[in-house]
């Protein structure tokens, strides 16, 4: 199955702007994580503080719904997903 | 008396907005939540606009670090009160405006007094606490939320309808860590531009072009992308949230 990652602000420095991935079936978030970790070194030191545990700014949406609201790193992904990365801005 | 709510000063908008646009931008009840870079910005150009009626909160003073984005303020006003200083250029842009400067924090005590009787609420704030205060209340009340924000040549805006759109803690659950920021002047000035621009969407009665969709400016690589975002049934400010009625402008 294809998913489509579209990654935006810092984490272009580490990434393409938009790469699609073909994985397995029964794929999460964590292992499309762990998928971007090996293709782009660099992206798993600025998205976890440690194995398992996101960096605070980290932001995932999953078709548009943040996968906090979802289930987490355990959101199962499928064919023809849109995941966006994007760190939230704070100041003003 | 000329006032500036007179054909001559807008002649070069009113083709675009109509003289009805322009007559809700005169009516218009804006609330400005921060009156640093994004405020700044959001003043300037709604004040130029020929908004009517503001209410400008902060509770801080001009200080020099503020000057190379805050562009309401000029050097000799380091050590006055933000609102004050405020206050006295939108009138300067628009004699006919109507400002209203409060001195206050954001919180939970205050914010659904603060926000109270306004069109729109444009956040001009530098943390994800009052922020949040702001999404909730707005929510509550009912208030179209125009959120920016800025992180050096980085910003992001999204414009929050209550009980359509997803709302900020829809796609930020958790506060990113804050503190000093970098932050310079042209990002706030380009994402307060598009915070003011949907303003003047919704008050004129046109669709508000980011209703939904994250906007992310990137200055670095002169990048702008939209993310499409959803309502997430779980949030706990929104999940539960009954759709009001539609509004048709302002």
């Amino acid at each position: 199955m294809n998913v489509r990652v579209k990654a935006f602000a810092v984490f272009r420095e580490v990434m393409e702007k938009e790469v699609e991935f073909t994985l397995s079936e029964h794929t999460t978030i964590s292992d499309l994580l762990a998928a971007l970790a090996v293709q782009y070194p660099g992206f798993g030191d600025m998205a976890f503080e440690a194995p398992g545990v996101l960096r605070k700014f980290v932001n995932i949406l999953h078709n548009g719904r943040n996968i906090e609201f979802l289930k987490g790193l355990d959101t199962p992904v499928a064919d023809g997903d849109s995941i966006a990365l994007f760190p939230p801005m704070g100041g003003g | 008396m000329t006032t500036s709510s007179s054909n001559e000063r807008f002649l070069r908008q009113i083709p675009l907005i109509g003289e009805k646009g322009q007559k809700r931008l005169a009516r218009a009840k804006v609330c400005i939540a921060g009156a640093g870079g994004l405020g700044s910005t959001i003043a300037t150009y709604l004040a130029a606009a020929g908004v009517g009626s503001f209410r400008i909160i902060d509770n801080d003073i001009v200080e020099e670090s503020n000057l190379n984005r805050q562009i309401l303020y000029r050097s000799g006003d380091c050590g006055k009160r933000k609102v004050d200083i405020a206050a006295r250029a939108i009138r300067d842009l628009n004699p006919d405006a109507t400002v209203e400067p409060v001195c206050s924090c954001i919180d939970a005590m205050t914010v659904n007094h603060l926000l109270t009787g306004a069109d729109l609420v444009l956040d001009g704030m530098d943390n994800y606490p009052a922020r949040y205060h702001l999404n909730r209340a707005c929510l509550n009340l009912r208030i179209p939320y125009l959120h920016g924000a800025v992180h050096g040549f980085y910003g992001q805006a999204i414009t929050i309808i209550p009980g359509e759109t997803a709302c900020l803690r829809c796609i930020v659950p958790r506060p990113p860590d804050t503190g000093k920021v970098p932050i310079i002047g042209v990002t706030c000035g380009v994402i307060g531009s598009i915070q003011a621009t949907e303003a003047i969407n919704c008050i004129t009665g046109s669709r508000a072009a980011l209703a939904g969709r994250l906007l992310i400016w990137n200055g670095v690589q002169g990048d702008v992308d939209i993310i499409p975002t959803l309502r997430s049934h779980d949030c706990p400010d929104c999940g539960e949230y009954t759709p009001g009625s539609e509004r048709e402008g302002i």
